[in-house]
């Protein structure tokens, strides 16, 4: 029962607060090809857009989960109703997961189909380095009630990236541009973690459930 | 006093925390290590300090080998916007490169494929990518074509490519001419370093040119989370109906996130101004270069994303601040061109200098660097004069932010 409430909710936050995300990160994906070339490379150079644009996906949908009760009115009144707020919150997360998967697939598909060297490593990786910033974005959001925060840590780690990429070991998450594939299962395993250390921050300390 | 209140908000707020520690964090992983080791004039040597020639019969007959070998692989490396393009012709504009290189060559078509015949073929290994390559060497030059109809080829191969590629006739020099420094021309680096730059002045370009890169973007979280403290406190509509003037309060909290976002800088300035003088202390180093280079420098780019995180966030909303400065920075950075030192031109806002050395070439566009951070300077100003008359028209109830597509579209404002 709850999780359909869920949906009715959802259905409604999409539309009217999560939409210009989805545009936005679509609009990542369908603007890369344009600037980018994405035709005829290896596996390597196919790497270079999917790690260093469409990983940004991560970044724009996870990071605003909690955005509308960000206005403290609106999360009193959010959290007085029958249905738990976290778990619409897993719900909005899921949804993410889902459109920002389906987004590395599309850009991983048209790839294929523009001659370029990409395999289902390709699209997991994509995966795990958007999920590995959108994660943080999540985590650093949710534990100070300010997207902005989340936004901060998500791209730092982004520029952290660029510069001191000899220094980050399997959190690096440009691997795929060296041919290394093997940082992408600690990057999931690190996306995950923090998502269930917010769900319990704010299960058990933040709202005392 | 209004000053003092709002630095202390600021430093209290994680956004600054959060500043401040990847300000020290760029620091000590990629400052501190050019700190390891005292140069001398022994220990120069292992910089690998090389030089551009830029003599034409250096640079013409390496670039044409290259692009020979490019147009046989039919693969063409360019950087339209910092990363790597493979450009891949069509048949037609291929041609035209064939042309080209016939005409700088004066081959034939018959010995253009008994040279492609006699070319092996390989992977070159660029940065972090492989491209396809025939390996051409010495391919013929004609004795009567001059450097300047040379440029112009390469210039017309350029815009076939569409740009960004190893034959813009501005990067011939640094492309095809590189070659090390000789030991006469290390000593005379070395000179410049201990006696023009007194040392702290290198040290000081150094600086700035690591913090420049992530302080052209990391000011606007702090800016932005400011301007938008007031509504997430509910209290923007008292703090309108206070009789401070909106230009005196604007002016006021930029003031203040200038000042407070300085002082990491200067703790940076101040460690290595300490470090250069226990290093160098025989040198008798002018510890001045080393905060007033970074000062000059990077004090423009604090104030122009501060100031641009401030009007965007009171024209849209704080994430599209985000979204436009984290846009204006990762093209900034793909634009970067190398070398990576002497290439700061009027308009650049990440100037770039990554090396202790080359002080002549970073004097040959002082002029342009000068002009360049007085115009964001300036462009910083300016941008705080729109901010103050957005908050007064948001105050007198005039306006309450740039709702595109009207009101009920999602671009609307969000609580």
């Amino acid at each position: 029962m709850d999780w359909c409430y869920s949906a009715r909710i959802v259905y409604s936050d999409v539309r009217h607060n999560f939409l210009l995300h989805y545009l936005l990160a679509a609009a990542v994906v369908f603007i890369t090809p344009l600037f980018f070339s994405v035709s005829g490379l290896d596996s390597r150079q196919a790497a270079q857009p999917l790690e260093m644009i469409i990983s940004l996906t991560g970044t724009v949908l996870l990071t605003p989960v909690f955005m509308p009760e960000q206005n403290g009115s609106i999360r009193d009144v959010i959290r007085s109703k029958k249905t738990p707020y976290l778990l619409t919150c897993i719900v909005r997360l899921c949804i993410d997961m889902l459109i920002l998967a389906a987004l590395a697939g599309i850009s991983v598909l048209y790839m294929k189909k523009c001659r370029s060297e990409v395999t289902f490593l390709h699209f997991a990786g994509t995966a795990a380095s958007a999920m590995a910033l959108g994660s943080l974005g999540f985590f650093a959001a949710g534990l100070s009630n300010n997207v902005i925060i989340g936004y901060m840590a998500s791209l730092l780690w982004y520029i952290i990236n660029f510069t001191a990429k000899d220094k980050l070991g399997v959190f690096f998450i440009f691997s795929m541009m060296n041919g290394s594939f093997d940082e992408k299962k600690w990057l999931l395993a690190l996306s995950f973690a923090l998502i269930l250390l917010t769900f319990v921050y704010l299960s058990y300390v933040k709202y005392k459930i | 006093m209004l000053f003092t209140r709002e630095c202390k908000k600021i430093f209290r707020s994680l956004t600054f925390i959060i500043y401040c520690a990847m300000v020290i964090l760029m620091f000590f992983t990629q400052f501190w290590p050019e700190l390891d080791e005292r140069v001398t004039s022994s220990t120069i040597e292992s910089y690998e300090l090389t030089k551009i020639s830029g003599e034409p019969e250096t640079i013409m007959p390496k670039a044409l080998d290259s692009l020979t070998g490019c147009y046989f692989s039919n693969t063409y490396r360019c950087y339209p916007y910092g990363l790597l393009k493979a450009v891949h012709l069509n048949s037609r504009d291929n041609d035209k490169i064939k042309g080209y290189i016939i005409e700088i060559s004066g081959l034939n078509d018959d010995e253009m494929e008994k040279l492609k015949a006699a070319s092996s073929f390989s992977h070159v290994r660029i940065g972090t990518n492989e491209l396809e390559s025939y390996n051409v060497n010495h391919v013929p030059l004609r004795e009567d074509i001059t450097y300047g109809r040379f440029r112009e080829i390469m210039g017309e191969i350029d815009d076939i490519l569409g740009g960004g590629s190893d034959y813009r006739p501005d990067d011939l020099a640094y492309k095809f001419s590189q070659e090390p420094m000789s030991h006469a021309e290390i000593i005379e680096q070395y000179d410049d370093f201990i006696e023009k730059d007194h040392i702290a002045a290198a040290y000081g370009r150094l600086l700035s040119d690591y913090l420049g890169i992530v302080l052209a973007v990391i000011p606007v979280f702090a800016a932005a989370a400011l301007v938008t403290a007031d509504k997430r406190a509910k209290m923007d509509e008292l703090v309108y109906s206070r009789r401070i003037s909106s230009f005196r309060l604007i002016f006021t909290r930029f003031s203040a996130l200038v000042l407070t976002m300085a002082l990491p800088v200067l703790l940076c300035a101040s460690i290595t101004a300490a470090k250069i003088m226990h290093m160098y202390k025989g040198d008798a180093p002018d510890i001045a270069g080393a905060f007033t280079v970074p000062g000059i420098w990077l004090l423009p780019n604090i104030m122009l994303v501060t100031a641009l995180g401030m009007c965007i966030s009171e024209l849209f909303s704080a994430g599209m601040a985000i979204l436009v400065q984290f846009a204006a920075w990762f093209i900034c950075m793909m634009m970067t061109s190398s070398p990576l030192y002497g290439h700061i031109g009027r308009y650049t806002f990440v100037c770039r200098h990554n090396s202790l050395f080359y002080r002549s070439e970073f004097m040959e566009h002082y002029s342009d660097f000068l002009f360049n951070r007085i115009f964001y300077t300036a462009a910083a100003l300016a941008a705080v004069l729109l901010t103050v008359i957005v908050y007064e028209l948001k105050r007198g109830g005039r306006f309450n932010g740039l709702v595109l597509f009207g009101k009920d579209s999602i671009f609307r404002r969000k609580a």
